[in-house]
């Protein structure tokens, strides 16, 4: 990784998931966007892909990131999903201020030790040592799919 | 590294050469050097489509707000914000797809897009919120499998569909598999079908009485025949849905195989020619036809087919051969729980003995790219490259094996596809109405996951003649999930209450999906959103209790009549009011109160945008180059690119009287003087002639000379090309008067 930006994904995930339904996430997101709460951010739009087997959930589509309460893998957690490239550290900061809002407003607890960070470019190649550089704590290669993005956990 | 030299020598050359066109120019009209307009025409022709919101307004639920884009005020169409997320579709010519291209659909949904790939009802994909500036790339990687996005929107030949079954159907005449993709591959960027007012849709089907590729509904489409020993087509034309739905005319009762790609070519022509180009509401195949009547269209494309140069491409078929991955076999061994059901409803004995297509259920046609990249190891697994998605937004796995059926149910529910009731009431097909469809009106997705959740819960207890029933939605008159031609259709609009409003959906009874969409189906009312899950029961209630032996949903209709079907769901079209229930006031999965401000301009019917003014616009991007590589101190480069330039728009002018005008200069040279002498500025028509005799001359100076000269050239020939349109307008006028 050298100084350029990437698209990076953090996926942090939920540690109280039966506490609120997935769909009760849309209101809460249409709200947001009424208020345009999330700083650096331009609110769009609230898609439900409930009907999706371990998909993407309730998606908040932003300019900057796409948000969703996610269900890859079975595993709910915020996906904060960056579209306009940034640095790993900010896409990080950036995922956490939501997860931290969504705490505070509607109660959900996050497991803020461990999380995911992706690559979303496959023309990228970075490194478990460049992530660790901006996460800190033990980065480890995620395994699976090759074919999967190049994916991240992180434990603090 | 780039996606461009990455893929370098796995894109062929003039897909290449297209795609980094297409990136050019981008950058010219972020540079204001491409009319936003020519430029929405340009991107819709490449596939990349607008989306809702993207006029950079959308209400909250209280207020309208203007989204801030950060490139503002740039953009991409009349009223269309650069920087908003758009549609990205992208043609499977008959739906058929290999595994590798699957996972490479995945990946550019991942990057590009949501991580989802929506199925549509013409077989297409579709990615959504992707940015203008990423669709280079995106188009690089699925061209590089062979994918391309062309003419995937706009007012062009659109995806060519075809029976799903093609090739492995019991009851077909022939495969016409290869006649789809040999249609597919010789319209793709023909000079005869850059000139359309609106889009065209071809369709073909292997037997008459069945689904099909639903012909009827069709611009231009093709059921399979066999006359002694010799292949053709009964061949349709005009048919269409939209707000005013047309069933297609015969235009041949047998059309030889030979003929076929001919005869499209003369339509073309005939379309290209005499088609209205103005108002966009009837610009349509099928109100020319109407308006000539058959006889005289057939007449007129008949007289076009005699002037057809011969194309060695008329009767090159290609081979299109799928082979089994494993041999015939029978189903034996353990049946998992569930498998049963989902082989009654998802699973289709192919006439190939041992052999099964099993219909992978899509809910609403979306899958997640994870699911995909399984979906293809799946195919590996036990089919081969043998897929094809279907107009009922599904995905059809072919030649299985029929013993390795229960181990590929499991491997389906396993990733979550493994759902029953492929074909039957559960699968409901809609389109993306007001979840990203600039002219949706009501939320079809919302209520077909609704309806879909209702009826699952209760789908064992339901009589098997509802079962086999097929509901389909549209969010507003359009037609594109073919509510016409479905047993209980949809499409949304809207009433107004005390000054708020509702939305409904208007009830549609009596389409037929058989016989390639034999006919269409009407409305009997107009019902608040919320309570059509209400209506569905109520109709399906009234069908099983009163229906005929083996009486179908349509003969019941006929027989009970409209006003009585009316009455069946008039206390339903009542709409509480906003203080006793304000659920009735937003729409399914839509909290916001509802609101028909966030509707903009469609872009089905994309720009009209003429050849000539495509190949001007090339001429001016061109130009630009010239301008670059002057720049640069290029300068024989920029001579050539000028001089080309100007050949460019000549073309484009003589093209406009003689559509086999060659590509070679001396021609192109020699027509337009002959044909412009008077029509063409002189004094600017003199630059191109001087050009062409004499040598080039590279020096700084010389060339920037020559490339003013070319832009004053460029904009003669616009000159001359308003000259031209006024001069076939009347002549257009002249002939459909008579």
């Amino acid at each position: 990784m050298d100084n350029s930006t990437y698209k990076f994904g953090v996926k942090l995930f939920i540690t109280n998931p039966g506490a609120k339904p997935l769909k009760d996430f849309i209101p809460v997101f249409h709200g947001w966007i009424q208020r345009q709460g999330v700083p650096g951010h331009l609110l769009i739009d609230v898609h439900d892909y409930s009907h999706v087997h371990h998909g993407p959930g309730i998606l908040l589509v932003s300019h900057e990131a796409n948000l969703s309460i996610d269900e890859t893998e079975g595993r709910r957690g915020l996906v904060y999903l960056r579209k306009q490239p940034a640095d790993l550290a900010g896409t990080i900061a950036a995922a956490q201020a939501v997860a931290k809002k969504l705490t505070e407003e509607q109660g959900v607890q996050f497991d803020t030790p461990h999380y995911e960070v992706s690559v979303n470019d496959r023309l990228a190649n970075v490194t478990a040592a460049q992530v660790a550089a901006a996460t800190g704590g033990n980065v480890a290669l995620k395994s699976g799919d090759p074919r999967e993005r190049q994916t991240f956990v992180v434990k603090r | 590294m780039t996606w461009k030299a990455k893929l370098a020598s796995q894109i062929p050359a003039d897909l290449a050469t297209e795609i980094d066109v297409f990136e050019t120019q981008i950058d010219l009209r972020k540079l204001g050097k491409i009319d936003e307009k020519l430029f929405a025409e340009t991107r819709l022709r490449r596939g990349a489509y607008g989306q809702r919101y993207d006029n950079a307004q959308r209400f909250d639920g209280f207020q309208t707000q203007q989204l801030k884009f950060p490139s503002a005020p740039l953009t991409k169409g009349p009223d269309t914000a650069w920087d908003a997320p758009g549609m990205m579709r992208i043609k499977i010519p008959f739906g058929g797809l290999t595994a590798r291209q699957l996972e490479v659909l995945a990946d550019t949904a991942e990057e590009y897009s949501d991580g989802i790939l929506h199925i549509t009802t013409r077989q297409d994909f579709q990615l959504h919120f992707v940015h203008i500036e990423d669709t280079p790339n995106l188009m690089r990687r699925l061209a590089a499998v062979g994918i391309t996005t062309r003419e995937a929107c706009g007012n062009s030949v659109r995806n060519v569909t075809a029976c799903p079954l093609s090739g492995i159907c019991r009851t077909e005449a022939f495969d016409v598999t290869p006649y789809a993709k040999a249609l597919t591959y010789f319209l793709l960027g023909h000079p005869d079908t850059q000139d359309f007012g609106r889009k065209f849709k071809p369709a073909f089907s292997g037997c008459e009485d069945e689904a099909c590729g639903l012909v009827n509904m069709h611009d231009f489409g093709g059921i399979a025949q066999v006359r002694n020993g010799q292949r053709g087509f009964k061949l349709y034309v005009g048919g269409g849905l939209g707000a005013v739905p047309y069933q297609a005319k015969l235009f041949a009762d047998f059309m030889p195989v030979e003929e076929l790609l001919p005869t499209a070519q003369a339509i073309a022509r005939v379309f290209a020619r005499l088609g209205e180009k103005q108002n966009r509401a009837r610009a349509r195949i099928k109100f020319l036809v109407d308006k000539l009547g058959i006889e005289e269209f057939k007449r007129l494309v008949g007289e076009e087919r005699k002037t057809l140069p011969p194309d060695p491409r008329w009767t090159q078929f290609p081979v299109v051969e799928e082979k089994p991955l494993k041999p015939a076999s029978a189903l034996n061994g353990h049946r998992p729980e569930g498998f049963d059901a989902w082989l009654t409803t998802n699973v289709y004995r192919q006439r190939q003995a041992g052999f099964a297509t099993v219909t992978v259920y899509c809910p609403i046609g979306d899958i997640t790219s994870t699911q995909a990249r399984h979906l293809g190891d799946l195919m590996r697994r036990y089919s081969g490259d043998n897929a094809r998605t279907s107009v009922e937004q599904n995905l059809l796995i072919r030649w299985v094996s029929e013993s390795d059926l229960p181990a590929l149910f499991t491997d389906l529910k396993a990733i979550g596809l493994g759902e029953q009731g492929a074909g039957t009431i559960l699968d409901i097909t809609a389109c993306p109405g007001t979840d990203t469809c600039k002219l949706g009106i009501a939320s079809s997705r919302g209520l077909a996951r609704e309806l879909r959740s209702q009826l699952a819960s209760k789908f064992f207890t339901l009589d098997e003649a509802v079962k086999g029933l097929r509901i389909k939605m549209s969010g507003c008159f359009n037609s594109c999930g073919q509510h016409h031609l479905a047993d209980i259709g949809f499409y949304g609009n809207s009433r107004t209450i005390n000054n708020r409003k509702v939305p409904h959906f208007q009830v549609l009874l009596g389409g037929r999906w058989r016989n390639n969409g034999g006919s269409y189906g009407l409305a009997i009312g107009s019902v608040p959103s919320k309570n059509i899950p209400q209506v569905v029961a109520r109709i399906t209630e009234r069908f099983v209790k009163e229906r005929t032996a083996a009486e179908s949903l349509q003969d019941f209709y006929a027989r009970i009549g409209k006003a009585e079907s009316r009455k069946m769901i008039e206390d339903l079209m009542i709409v509480p009011a906003y203080e006793k229930d304000p659920s009735f006031y937003s729409d399914w999965g839509d909290p916001r109160e509802f609101s028909m401000g966030d509707i903009g301009m469609g872009e089905c019917a994309g720009e009209v945008i003429s050849a000539l003014q495509f190949e001007l616009g090339a001429a001016e991007r061109m130009n630009f180059e010239a301008q670059l590589a002057h720049e640069a101190g290029a300068f024989a480069k920029a001579d050539q690119l000028a001089y080309d330039s100007m050949l460019q728009a000549a073309r484009g002018l003589v093209h406009e009287q003689w559509l086999d005008v060659p590509a070679d200069l001396a021609t192109i040279v020699k027509e337009f003087k002959a044909r412009f002498a008077t029509l063409f500025q002189p004094a600017l028509a003199a630059y191109l002639f001087r050009r062409f005799e004499s040598a080039p001359v590279a020096t700084a100076e010389a060339t920037h000379r020559l490339i003013e000269e070319a832009q004053l050239f460029i904009e003669g020939a616009h000159t001359c090309g308003d000259k031209l349109q006024q001069q076939k307008a009347a002549e257009r006028a002249a002939i459909l008067k008579k």
